[in-house]
């Protein structure tokens, strides 16, 4: 703009220097004296033609005259109109009009110039070629018109039409596309006047209207051929400079006056032809021009003889807006067509302006020279901006920052009927408005204001998949849920995946795992019978054993010992003299081997393990490795050296003899070599080694390398193993499964956000990791929450925000008595919680004895909100809901450390003596120290039971480090903490129920022992003197005792063992609640019903009685015990001992 | 799939022009040429007025929900130049500030990431924009860009909280050096993007054209963690775009025609997810597009292309039904 190019770059700060004005009303100038037509609506960019107007008073009385094509560029803030092409012509023009027809023509400009000459010429220009700069511009003329051609109009409808009017009451309808011939719109209206205007109607498309200067408007029916109506005030002093139909309305027009003396515009209803519908006496003098916008029906714009613009609605006569001009007469005002707040008008003073009607400042910048003198600021903040203005320092270049007033009411083109807008939880607000016709205008129909919000879902497989998830965990139903996704696996790999995980929630899961892998017990074993039939067939087998143990009885009978120099003779004397060692070297170089082994054995540890090492250096057998590792223990060579080929075997023999607390590090091994050293197949395949290990983290992140997609329904793949497997993990390990490592917290917000995007706010909720700190989750979190219409999460125990609050002016800190506002806590005291949630799990797994004699009516879980999520899967570690809440330290002195955050997840959904929650808990194989590997064969003479012991003896004092270890978390639950005092009677060492060993004596030694583990209470060893069990109590500890007794020794497999273990020891409970004596005679007497029908074997009926127990007494008073008590005589009725 | 879950009769007298969900989806807000501003309680498929805020004297056009750790903030504007600022106090809800630095109708607000602060960015017909800080103490520092859109701008949008680079590299602790960075639409056809320099300057940073005439809203779409900017902008011209930006620097943006509808197009607006966009034009129409090709994690392709899917037409009929 003329020099301002400080306004181009548009980066004024803060401080913005108050020469510059923020914007301009009037947009772009060019110093011309003609007419004007701008570009149809169609065309982009938006150009104006201007012609040379016949008017013309200029100061050199030239007689050139010349058709030039400006382009309209907003981009560029300079007033200058952008010059595209410049044709001298011959004519001077009464009229210039750009019809749309002929478009796409060739280049950016298309459609057809149409002018009206001096001497009743019409000219064809193509614009395309002008801009382009041809000489032939000219498409057609025709001189027909008498005199000066002052009204052209085009028909909307039919572009190749165009209307032309001249003296004579000459009126001619051109064909475009035949332009020789013109047609009549009928018979010339008399007495002869010229036309000044003339418009095709804008709804019906035949329907022409004309005008004179003295005052007289026709309208005509070109399909009739002659004129229908005329309109007219009989005043006579109408000189009709401006006619327009209504855009709208297809029976309205306004008629514009360019008398001083009636300076009016009339709206016409033609169906009302008498008078005026409106007359606007807004100009003090004649009117000049008139232009109705076709975006919006409510702006008429207006010039006159008064030297105003003015913006009128002419349906109410309003006028809306008054442009700032200068002093001079305007004779043309044109509505830009495609940008509906632009206008341009043409003055006298040789000059056409192109204005926004939208408003803003009126310095120009010619205006701002004018007014560069004449003020300054008079308000030291003019832009409200709160910052006063620095002192102006060069007040000469201050102008006075005059503001236009936009248009009274905002333009049809600016208000929004319709709109749609995502919010959270896939919510969608929409909003129409109803399309009013202006001639209801007046009595505005009751319209009904409303807005929609919908739900918008588009996962719907996604959704009804995760639902369906979902309800597995709170059913517990994992092993058919397995099931069924191992019917519809697609891929092989798929259904061993889920295959694994089935054997999770199964009984014996290694040796499931290991048929799996291809190794069947029953197989083998019948696989090896063949094979040692093969080699002698079983009669000569049998008769070996005859032979053998024929001979056995012989060997107490006298016997030569040789003492000759042979081998057998050193080996004899070796040993008489009691030298193990030479003995088994001899032997071992003698290649008798098997005499070699016996020998050492007999010699002691260390010469075994020797001559072992000898006798593998010696062997060099294919499988000798793998016997090396198996008889050495060394689970983490084959692991680490075996060929990846052999996984399923490495896996196998990991799943056999490894111990558990290095099972997990194992299968992990394997799997990690898989991933890193693999093929693409056997990357996958590390999947199972995860899901053998438990590493929930390790599968995720194999799982996200290996599947492409992370659609949701790949999502919901990954989510579904995931979410089985960590079920499997708490159910068998109890370890680590509470820690969200950062890839799986990663993929269960990711999940979690696409469910709350699905609108199942509920089931997001359910799914978002509750012990991460995770900003994003714990935002999440308290959206989800929220957004379900409840209060912030842990809202009444403390309050949390995951996010700094932050004071708006005036606002108070803390929540107001909007229910919604939450009170301002540090940021930081949000994250302890989600800490505790490791502690609580540990603790409640480790101490299965530690049931709590309080009622889980006194738990936090049931303070929280009116709608808890659903009993979804939480990510707690807590293997079971109903467990969980029953192992949940509800004593007051530990209530501080134990409060959820948010509505507690573990909330028992079943009761808490849900029998398979029970069942569950001796599964947890958090027990390294006490799980019995595999018996080396280093003792196969020995006795192994004894070894044993004295290997648990050894363990036991370390039993409780593996708590402490955990010392970075606050430990209040931990068994020392002494929550129960004197209601628990840990079982000390010496004080062993029988069957506590007894179970370690099942497995052969160096046998496979896989699940079987035992339990030792981690308890302190203290011993504790207890009051006796009154006698007449005696019969019940004794008779479930032996009934746990023979139930063990007729269960076979080593889980029932486990159990049933579990079960002796939790009845403890019993026994000392019986020394106590606090237990009702009601229960008494109920359990003495029980123990009679365990007398009888009637265990149903004990059944039965147990339920009335249940249901009648109190919870506390019967929950350390009842439960186990179930499940002894629900085992005892199976196993019918 | 779109289901009506609640209908909710504002009692506006005349049209609304806006209706936004607060951060909860629990509040709405909506906004009419009758002047007023109402707020609804929604929860639970329920419509209780919460308040009906008087102030403006001209339509109001848009209404914004500041970031719930500020408190209960609401933006509005207005044709009659003003920003009005409102929050709610005790329960109650009141003005707390007005902004009357622009010289016509203020037709878009929109509030930054909460992470810069309480920052609204307000579009003008005065071709304007400008921007409002709050500085603590009831104080807004206002700045101002002048003719970013000749005869008006018509919307603003900030991009996504983006820390540029690596997020393991930002120091712990420490404030992560956000790139301030919005984009606006006007009238004169153009999509800006906006950039805050090192001084706090507002400078043009890029100039997106491909619309043909006036730029009606753009949407710059949520970070679902990709490296990938995406804008969705519609137009009077009936078309809507969406760019993409996958470049670092974040300058190399190309244009997608998602589809050129027969009459003008209002508003876009992402989902939370970025992967639907519903689009509201002329006829009172809203189309949902959903990009089935959407990727979840950044390990996908980073060009993605847009396979248009129309999910579902809502018709509002000459009786405002559908």
């Amino acid at each position: 703009m003329l020099g301002e190019s400080d306004e181009r770059g548009a980066t004024v700060g803060r401080n913005w220097s108050p020469g510059v004005p923020a914007s301009r009303m009037k947009l772009k100038e060019i110093d011309r004296t003609a007419m004007q037509a701008w570009s149809p609506a169609q065309n982009h960019p938006i150009y104006l033609a201007t012609g040379t107007s016949a008017q013309q008073l200029d100061a050199t009385f030239s007689t050139s005259a010349s058709l030039e094509i400006f382009e309209l560029d907003l981009s560029d803030p300079s007033l200058d109109m952008k010059s595209c092409a410049t044709f001298s012509s011959s004519h001077r023009y009464h009229k210039l009009i750009w019809g749309p027809h002929k478009m796409d023509s060739k280049g950016d400009v298309s459609g057809v110039l149409i002018a009206g000459g001096e001497n009743g010429n019409i000219i064809l220009y193509d614009p395309s070629k002008i801009i382009a700069g041809d000489k032939e511009v000219v498409i057609a003329q025709n001189d027909k018109h008498t005199g000066p051609v002052r009204a052209l109009d085009v028909n909307i409808f039919q572009t190749n039409l165009v209307a032309s009017g001249a003296n004579e009451s000459e009126i001619y309808i051109w064909d475009l596309n035949n332009f020789a011939t013109p047609m009549t719109p009928g018979a010339k209206t008399q007495p002869p006047e010229d036309i000044s205007c003339i418009a095709w109607n804008r709804q019906v498309q035949h329907i022409l209207a004309s005008a004179n200067p003295s005052g007289r408007a026709t309208v005509w029916d070109l399909r009739k051929n002659e004129p229908i109506i005329k309109v007219s005030d009989h005043s006579n002093r109408m000189h009709c400079s401006g006619l327009a139909w209504h855009p709208d309305v297809a029976t309205q027009m306004v008629l514009a006056s360019e008398d001083d003396r009636l300076p009016v515009i009339q709206m016409w209803d033609l169906r009302f032809a008498s008078s005026p519908l409106r007359v606007l006496e807004n100009h003090a003098r004649g009117i000049l021009a008139i232009a109705w916008s076709m975006a919006d029906p409510e702006l008429l714009l207006s010039c006159g003889k008064d030297a105003k613009i003015l913006c009128s609605n002419p349906n109410t006569g309003e006028v809306l807006y008054e442009l700032p001009t200068n002093t001079q007469w305007c004779f043309d005002i044109q509505w830009c067509p495609r940008n509906p707040a632009v206008l341009s008008a043409a003055s006298f003073d040789g000059r056409i302006s192109v204005y926004s009607i939208m408003g803003g400042s009126a310095d120009g910048l010619r205006q701002k020279q004018v007014d560069k003198l004449s003020s300054s600021f008079g308000n030291l903040d003019p832009f409200g901006t709160g910052q006063p203005l620095p002192p102006l320092q060069i007040p000469q270049q201050t102008a006075q920052h005059r503001i236009v007033l936009p248009l009274k009411k905002p333009p049809k083109w600016v208000r929004r009927p319709v709109g749609a807008s995502f919010s959270f939880g896939g919510k969608l607000v929409t909003f129409a408005s109803v399309r009013t016709q202006p001639q209801q205008g007046a009595e505005q129909q009751l319209q009904q204001h409303h807005v929609r919000i919908s739900q918008v879902v588009t996962e719907e497989e996604f959704l009804s998949r995760s639902a369906q998830l979902q309800q597995v965990v709170q059913s517990q139903g994992f092993v058919s849920y397995c099931q069924k996704k191992i019917d519809a696996s697609q891929t092989e790999f798929e259904k061993n995946v889920w295959s694994f995980l089935k054997v999770n929630f199964e009984d014996d899961s290694r040796g499931k795992y290991l048929e799996l892998l291809g190794y069947r017990k029953e197989d083998l074993g019948k696989k090896i019978a063949s094979a040692l039939n093969k080699v002698d067939g079983p009669d000569v087998r049998i008769k070996e054993e005859k032979q053998e143990s024929e001979f056995l009885p012989s060997a107490g009978g006298t016997f030569n010992i040789s003492i000759s120099g042979d081998i057998d003779g050193l080996i004899t004397q070796a040993l008489l003299t009691g030298n193990f060692e030479s003995a088994v070297d001899l032997c071992l170089h003698d290649n008798r081997m098997a005499d070699a082994i016996i020998l050492a054995i007999a010699g002691g540890q260390e010469l075994l393990a020797q001559t072992q090492k000898k006798y593998f250096a010696k062997s060099q057998s294919k499988i000798t490795r793998l016997i090396t590792a198996v008889v050495m223990k060394n689970w983490k060579e084959i692991v680490e050296s075996c060929d990846l080929k052999n996984w399923r075997e490495a896996l196998a023999a990991v799943l056999t003899y490894a111990k558990p607390d290095e099972f997990s590090a194992l299968c992990d091994l394997l799997g990690t070599r898989l991933e890193s050293e693999g093929d693409s197949l056997l990357q996958t395949q590390a999947c199972l080694c995860y899901i053998c290990a438990g590493n929930v983290e390790k599968l995720v992140a194999c799982w996200t390398k290996a599947q492409d997609g992370s659609n949701p329904l790949s999502l919901q793949d990954l989510i579904e193993k995931v979410v089985i497997l960590r079920k499997a993990v708490q159910l068998t390990q109890a370890m680590d499964t509470n820690t969200v490592g950062v890839l799986l917290a990663e993929k269960m917000s990711q999940y979690a956000n696409l469910l709350a995007a699905q609108g199942s706010i509920a089931a997001a909720l359910a799914f978002l990791p509750d012990n991460t700190n995770q900003p994003n989750i714990v935002q999440l979190r308290d959206r989800l929450c929220r957004a379900q219409g409840n209060p912030a999460p842990g809202q009444q125990e403390s309050p949390k925000i995951p996010y700094e609050r932050q004071q708006l002016p005036k606002g108070r800190p803390g929540p107001v008595a909007g229910h919604t506002q939450m009170p301002r806590v540090p940021a930081q005291q949000y994250y302890p919680h989600v800490r505790i949630a490791p502690t609580v799990t540990t603790w409640s797994n480790k101490t299965p004895t530690a049931l709590p004699s309080h009622p889980p009516a006194a738990s936090p879980s049931d303070t929280q909100g009116e709608n808890p999520p659903p009993p979804g899967f939480i990510m707690h570690g807590n293997v079971n809901p109903n467990v969980a809440t029953a192992q949940l330290p509800t004593s007051p002195g530990h209530m501080h450390t134990q409060v959820p955050p948010y509505p507690q997840p573990q909330r028992s959904q079943n009761g808490w003596n849900d029998p398979p929650a029970l069942n569950r808990v001796p599964k947890k194989k958090k027990m390294p120290e006490n799980f019995m590997p595999p018996v080396p064969i280093t003792s196969p003479i020995m006795n192994p039971l004894g070894d044993h012991q004295s290997q648990m003896l050894q363990q036991q004092p370390s039993a409780p480090v593996p708590l402490s270890s955990q010392a970075s978390f606050p430990q209040p639950h931990l068994p020392g903490g002494q929550p129960f005092h004197g209601i628990q009677q840990p079982l000390s060492q010496p004080g062993m129920p029988p069957s506590f060993s007894k179970p370690n004596i099942e497995g052969a030694p160096g046998a496979p022992i896989g699940n079987t583990m035992q339990h030792v209470q981690s308890l302190p060893t203290e011993k504790i003197t207890k009051k006796p069990i009154p006698d007449e109590h005696l019969i019940l500890k004794t008779t479930f005792e032996d009934l746990i007794q023979r139930c063990l020794s007729s269960a076979t497999d080593p889980q029932t063992k486990r159990k049933l273990d579990d079960a002796s020891k939790r009845l403890e409970f019993l026994y000392d609640k019986l020394r106590e004596q606090t237990l009702s005679p009601t229960i008494i007497s109920g359990l003495h019903n029980i123990a009679r029908s365990i007398e009888t074997r009637n265990y149903s009926e004990g059944l039965t009685i147990h339920t009335h127990i249940v249901s009648t007494s109190n919870f506390s008073e019967t929950s350390a015990f009842m439960p186990v008590l179930k499940v002894v005589l629900t085992q005892a009725n199976k196993l019918g001992v | 799939m779109v289901s009506v879950i609640n209908t909710v009769d504002t009692s506006h007298e005349d049209m609304i022009h806006d209706a936004q969900m607060d951060y909860y989806g629990t509040r709405l807000a909506t906004c009419s040429s009758d002047r007023s501003v109402k707020i609804f309680d929604v929860r639970n498929g329920g419509q209780i007025l919460i308040a009906d805020l008087r102030g403006h004297e001209g339509p109001v056009w848009q209404v914004a929900w500041a970031h719930p750790m500020y408190g209960n903030v609401l933006a509005s504007c207005s044709y009659d130049r003003k920003v009005i600022i409102w929050k709610e106090e005790n329960g109650t809800w009141e003005k707390t500030h007005e902004h009357t630095g622009h010289d016509s109708s203020v037709n878009s607000v929109c509030w930054a990431p909460h992470d810069y602060g309480l920052i609204l960015a307000c579009g003008s017909s005065d071709g304007a924009i400008s921007l409002l800080t709050y500085t603590g103490l009831g104080q807004w520092e206002v700045k101002k860009i002048n003719n970013a859109h000749t005869i008006g701008c018509n919307a603003v949008s900030w991009a996504p909280a983006v820390v540029p680079g690596s997020l393991i590299d930002q120091p712990s602790g420490q404030k992560p050096n956000y790139i301030k960075k919005f984009a606006s639409g006007g009238c004169d056809n153009l999509i800006k993007l906006w950039k805050e320099e090192e001084d706090g300057q507002w400078k043009e940073e890029q100039k997106l054209e491909a619309h043909s005439d006036w730029v009606r809203d753009v949407a710059w779409a949520p970070s679902i963690g990709l490296p990938t900017s995406t804008i969705a902008s519609c137009s009077q011209d009936g078309r809507v775009f969406i760019w993409t930006c996958d470049d670092a620097s974040g300058n190399a943006w190309s244009p997608k025609l998602l589809h050129k509808f027969n009459d003008v197009v209002w508003h876009v607006s992402w989902s939370i997810t970025a992967n639907i966009l519903a689009v509201s034009g002329g006829d009172n129409k809203v189309e949902i597009f959903q990009n089935k090709k959407f990727k979840y994690t950044w390990r996908e392709s980073l060009s993605y292309i847009w396979p248009k899917f129309l999910l579902e037409t809502l018709f509002y009929n000459q009786k405002g039904s559908a």
